[in-house]
């Protein structure tokens, strides 16, 4: 019970980049782009049953068949220099109630994960997920970074449109990591690996709807490319922030003017130094939450 | 599988080969503890095991069903001097495969089970007059060679469409095929205007398979009077109401009725059988 792996490759010193669905799916569209752009092979898997309930069954002919779990895969990519060790989640584990993995469950398949990089001489591992912010679908989302270990830092901070939890207003440097893309991070760092959390930014507005939001995942894709030393075609994923913005856009037209108004806003404004001339209020901001979910008729969810 | 942790075992039945027949209280029409408690009724079945509710259940109080408080229940039966074993059991809320893997263990070790059946209903638009239909899933050639011996519908087709899920009952077979225990999943269709009713020939089509598979010699008397009072009681309100005598009709005759005309006849039915009862 656990890992399943189909081969066993020799790898020299490789890099993990592990990922599971969340807000925006920013994580999984950057890292399976990546996997793609690299051409990785499979690895292995981890057994799912014990994590999930089955979500497709196959009759045929009156004989069961069989029965079709969400995935949860490894991939390895060697690259001539420091290798790839790729982990893509279907799902999180949950209880049907909540999105996100935590509890029991949520330890072991973190421990799964390192149980793999480990064995294959991993000591560093990256995670991907998605960052709330008050920021304008029309502007380039940052990457917020964190580090499970202060001598990450200065490297986090080096890489190009990131910002630390202390950059943030009113963060002081605080903050909460949802589900398997944040524990991860503490379970390698229980188990002697450096690992940075990669989240690419989606607007506040948007964040509670089911849709992508690859403007984020293209950032979080720049980000891992650089960390990789890996240059990754952009058309790909350009494509798809064309198309989500465009989307986007025909809803955001579709907004009563006075909250357009507002949301309009949040294009001069940045949260790290409030600007001029109007930067939107914590009364504003709770006001176009309000009108946006009535609008939709829906709670916000998020990390 | 720890003792006293996760079940509590009261008696050790002496079985050297069984037969495990799985039922689930969340089932259409109630028909899976319907069969199963005709059969624990008919054979004195006794308990010896319960799965306990901690980790597979949420406890974060009790629902309330027709004015009673309810309780998660997971417990197996054993008959003397039968090949027979029934686990009866809410369908778990977490830990899914954990709570498989426990009935399993419990079944091969204490049971000897070699074979695992789970019952339940299947709504139909068909008339109450029509011959119930036994359908039956197998999760291996083997046991669908078997199951061709007996008067049962075994070849069906289905994919699990979009928005819903696999049956809890697909799961215990697909992980009964993981140790190499042949199983099925038996399901007998009954009338949609019977479901908030019992359905007792809906519940003898199912018990007389297992009386032919397991030789369990019932006597099937009580529960033929049953068929027969609750036919005589629906042919009383297709006289008293000549519009549901109308939509039984064309039920026999295969025309659909529409909206209005099902939610009236359910409600209708259900009223009176529970008025004369």
């Amino acid at each position: 019970m656990g890992v399943r792996l189909y081969k066993e490759p020799k790898l020299n010193e490789p890099i993990m980049v592990a990922c599971w669905p969340g807000i925006g799916n920013i994580g999984v569209i950057a890292v399976d782009i990546l996997r793609r752009v690299m051409a990785a092979e499979e690895l292995g898997e981890i057994e799912p049953w014990e994590f999930f309930y089955p979500r497709r069954v196959l009759i045929r002919d009156g004989e069961l068949k069989g029965l079709e779990f969400p995935s949860n895969k490894f991939y390895f990519k060697k690259t001539g220099k420091k290798d790839v060790l790729f982990f893509i989640g279907e799902e999180q584990p949950s209880d049907g109630i909540r999105a996100y993995a935590e509890g029991t469950k949520a330890y072991r398949m973190a421990n799964l994960v390192i149980d793999v990089a480990l064995k294959f001489g991993c000591h560093r591992v990256y995670t991907s997920g998605a960052a709330v912010a008050p920021i304008h679908h029309t502007a380039r989302s940052r990457v917020w970074v964190v580090p499970n270990s202060e001598n990450l830092i200065d490297e986090a901070k080096s890489y190009e449109n990131t910002v630390l939890m202390s950059d943030i207003e009113d963060r002081d440097g605080q903050g909460n990591i949802t589900g398997l893309n944040g524990l991860l991070l503490g379970v390698a760092r229980k188990r002697g690996l450096e690992a940075i959390c990669v989240m690419g930014e989606v607007p506040v507005y948007i964040h509670g709807f089911p849709i992508p939001y690859p403007k984020g995942s293209k950032s979080v894709l720049e980000v891992l490319s650089t960390a990789l030393g890996i240059e990754v075609p952009m058309d790909e994923i350009n494509a798809l922030v064309q198309q989500s913005e465009s989307e986007i856009d025909s809803v955001y037209e579709r907004l009563p003017s006075e909250i357009k108004e507002q949301l309009d806003k949040l294009k001069y404004v940045t949260y790290a130094k409030p600007s001029e001339p109007e930067p939107i209020t914590e009364e504003d901001k709770k006001k176009i939450l309000q009108e946006i979910d009535k609008l939709f008729k829906r709670e916000p969810g998020g990390d | 599988m720890s003792e006293g942790q996760s079940f509590k075992l009261f008696a050790k039945p002496k079985l050297e080969s069984s037969s495990l027949v799985v039922a689930w209280n969340q089932d259409v029409g109630k028909v899976g503890p319907g069969v199963v408690g005709y059969l624990n009724r008919k054979l004195e079945g006794r308990e010896f095991a319960e799965i306990n509710p901690e980790g597979f259940f949420s406890l974060g109080g009790v629902s309330v069903e027709e004015d009673i408080a309810q309780f998660p229940e997971s417990k197996f039966y054993w008959y003397p001097e039968k090949s027979l074993v029934i686990f009866k059991s809410d369908i778990p809320q977490y830990e899914w495969y954990g709570f498989l893997s426990l009935v399993l263990d419990i079944a091969e070790k204490y049971c000897k089970v070699k074979e695992i059946y789970t019952v339940g209903g299947m709504v139909s638009t068909a008339a109450h007059t029509t011959p119930r239909m036994l359908l039956s899933v197998a999760n291996s050639a083997e046991m669908k060679m078997m199951l061709g011996h007996y008067e049962l519908v075994s070849d069906m087709d289905y994919e699990t469409q979009d928005g819903q899920r696999p049956t809890f009952s697909s799961f215990l077979l697909w992980a009964a095929k993981r140790r190499n225990i042949v199983g099925a999943s038996l399901w007998v269709t009954l009338p949609f205007y019977l479901l908030a009713v019992a359905d007792p020939q809906a519940c003898k089509k199912l018990a007389e398979f297992f009386n032919g598979r397991l030789e369990l010699g019932i006597d099937f008397s009580d529960i033929d009077e049953e068929i027969v009072s609750q036919n005589k009681e629906i042919a009383q309100v297709r006289n008293k109401f000549p519009e549901l005598d109308d939509y039984i009709s064309k039920l026999e005759g295969n025309v659909s009725l529409n909206v209005n005309e099902s939610e009236k006849l359910v409600r209708e039915i259900e009223e009176w059988l529970r008025r004369t009862r």
